[in-house]
């Protein structure tokens, strides 16, 4: 089955790439990796029919996320020897692990309990911009209108933190 | 008088109020003090209404263009109510604040309201996905009001651990959101209701995991154990007002929500019972233990507030799903936010500059010269620890019969217990005001008057939560 075989090969490169995230050691190396697991992210979403969830996937966070995240870091300018010494990483990670192990077996499970999927591709323009859009707007109002006031929150929150206070009235 | 509009209105005026305030902070001509005044002023006038309207049952206002997602009920009203009058309060203790303390700038009174914007959400959200965008408002503005002093290091470190186990918590919600989703397909509480009436709570494992995962996410909110650990630094590096509101206003609007989670369906509830059960117990012990061994102030509140989650916590797995109405779970959190706030707005006009007033040991003889505010402080402190006639003394009493008519003997002898272990704690910074003599004079000229008319206000309010279920 050839959807099933892309379908594994994007899950591994997904998860692979997460891996690497959180083991490269340099923050640039860890953003291209993330980049591999958004990438098959949208991989994913294409094999589920949604089209522009696809797309939104490759322009919005493989592109414009990815690309602020590479500014920052490379704004920042860091040198090898700026990075911390991590001598006992390895057994934060391997200490991390076991403690996720129980909880990841108990995913495992979950994920087998799921109904039986089908990687045909669904009919009536599933996943297109138009059907989007009217479940967004019919059904989904409330939740798409308050994420407007999460984004001003977030707006006004970097300007205070990061931005130059004005003088002192 | 009440229609559709009318239930939204404190949600609509608290919301349009916090961006007014944010284009208005752009103007020099709008001192920090007026800015307090006008979010104080939007936070009365948000609380008269949501005062106003009246209610039968549950109420979807425009349910068919909102889809049913927000619901008004007379639970939802009482947690809106408490999270407003903290907003007021908690803007005019900060006028105080921010006359000695010079780090603030306009946009945090716009700041506080957009986060009560997000309580207001929370407490009337439906639905998994309105309800994570709802916790992530008032989460953001949280964080950024917990480090807006950048140029202290603690206050910067405390807004990195929130911010970073926030995360986490949020990430723990999605995901059990995901799997609740996969199991019922649906994400409004209405459908999930239906679907574990139907198939029962044990059906799918993925409907077990993803209720598991968002009650992680609550519990890490609301502080209790074993989520509990960053409550105390967090509330130690956030400024005296902010703490203040984290510690009412926040957990209010956590535990309405986690209500209103819980009381979808028997089967949910009965399912997490003996877990929550475990849970309480845990928090409230963790919580004196932590609490005993503080000499800072501001940390033993912060413990204070994981054992009166504990206490919270006691009420939900005695909470019965039948008609719901979080009376008690309501009345409690309006004992506890009265209390809090009210040692909270005398510690931000008391605390002098820089917060220099911390340990209990600063405030030792406080009773000699400022006689009504230390008699202020006691009322907070006893009714935190649950002595008649104080509001705390009533929240406690119906938390524990309604354990006991729950059949929790048990849970209800081990809150007895808990809230007789934090008389210590209580009782210490009494003993320290009253029976030590004054090392300092305390007499730094009162530079404002609103803090200690508030201080004074919540006294009454006190008073008057605990002889509102006699006169009613």
């Amino acid at each position: 089955m050839f959807a099933d075989g892309l379908f594994i090969m994007f899950a591994v490169l997904a998860v692979l790439g997460a891996v690497g995230l959180v083991l490269f050691r340099h923050p640039m190396n860890g953003a291209m990796s993330f980049v591999v697991t958004l990438i098959s992210l949208a991989g994913l979403y294409a094999l589920l029919s949604a089209k522009l969830i696809f797309a939104l996937q490759l322009i919005v966070y493989a592109g414009a996320i990815m690309s602020l995240i590479v500014f920052i870091i490379m704004f920042l300018n860091i040198q090898p020897d700026d990075l911390p010494k991590e001598e006992t990483k390895l057994l934060y990670v391997l200490g991390g692990g076991i403690l996720v192990v129980p909880i990841g077996l108990f995913l495992v499970k979950i994920v087998k309990s799921l109904p039986e999927h089908s990687t045909a591709i669904m009919g009536g323009n599933f996943g297109g911009v138009k059907e989007v859009g009217l479940l967004l707007f019919r059904d989904w109002l409330i939740p798409f209108e308050i994420v407007s006031l999460l984004l001003l929150v977030s707006l006004v929150g970097a300007v205070i933190l990061a931005g130059k206070r004005g003088t002192t009235k | 008088m009440t229609n559709d509009l009318m239930l939204l209105m404190p949600l609509i005026i608290v919301g349009a109020g916090a961006i007014l305030l944010m284009i208005a902070s752009t103007y020099d001509k709008l001192t920090h003090e007026l800015a307090a005044y006008g979010s104080a002023g939007i936070f009365a006038v948000a609380f008269l209404v949501q005062l106003s309207f009246c209610i039968a049952g549950k109420v979807a206002p425009f349910s068919e263009a909102f889809n049913g997602i927000l619901v008004a009920s007379n639970f939802s009203k009482a947690a809106g109510l408490i999270i407003l009058a903290c907003g007021f309060f908690t803007s005019l203790s900060s006028q105080a604040y921010f006359k000695r303390n010079n780090f603030c700038s306009s946009e945090y009174y716009s700041l506080t309201a957009f986060a009560a914007s997000g309580m207001l959400l929370l407490t009337m959200a439906q639905e998994l996905i309105s309800v994570f965008i709802a916790l992530e408002i008032m989460s953001l503005a949280i964080y950024i009001l917990v480090g807006y002093d950048r140029k202290n290091v603690i206050s910067t470190e405390a807004v990195l651990k929130y911010l970073m186990l926030g995360a986490f918590a949020g990430a723990f919600f999605t995901m059990g959101s995901a799997f609740v989703y996969g199991a019922a397909g649906s994400t409004k509480f209405v459908k999930i209701g239906q679907y574990l009436a139907t198939n029962g709570m044990l059906h799918s494992p993925a409907m077990i995991g993803g209720a598991f995962f968002i009650m992680v996410a609550f519990l890490f909110k609301a502080a209790a154990f074993p989520f509990h650990a960053w409550v105390v630094d967090v509330y130690d590096g956030a400024s005296v007002p902010v703490t203040g509101y984290m510690a009412t206003g926040l957990k209010t609007a956590i535990f309405a929500v986690f209500a209103n989670f819980l009381v979808i369906d028997g089967a949910l509830q009965q399912k997490w019972i003996t877990f929550l059960f475990y849970i309480s117990v845990l928090t409230m012990f963790i919580g004196n233990l932590i609490a005993i061994g503080q000499q800072s102030l501001k940390r033993m509140l912060a413990a204070s507030g994981i054992v009166h989650s504990g206490y919270l916590l006691i009420a939900l797995v005695a909470v019965g799903t039948k008609d719901f109405t979080g009376s008690v779970i309501a009345f409690y959190l309006a004992a506890y936010a009265a209390g809090t706030l009210g040692i909270f707005t005398a510690l931000s006009y008391l605390g002098g500059k820089g917060e220099a007033r911390k340990t209990f040991d600063d405030f030792k003889g406080l009773a000699k010269a400022r006689p009504y505010s230390a008699a202020a402080i006691s009322v907070f402190l006893l009714s935190m620890a649950g002595i008649p006639p104080t509001a705390g003394f009533m929240g406690k009493f119906y938390i524990i019969t309604s354990a006991i008519n729950a059949g929790e003997v048990t849970l209800a002898v081990l809150g007895i217990v808990s809230s007789i272990i934090s008389m210590w704690y209580y009782l210490r910074l009494i003993i320290a005001m009253y029976f030590h003599e004054a090392e300092e004079q305390f007499d730094e000229p009162a530079e404002s008057c609103w803090a200690p008319a508030c201080t004074f206000v919540l006294v009454l309010c006190v008073f008057a939560i605990s002889l509102y279920p006699i006169a009613v």
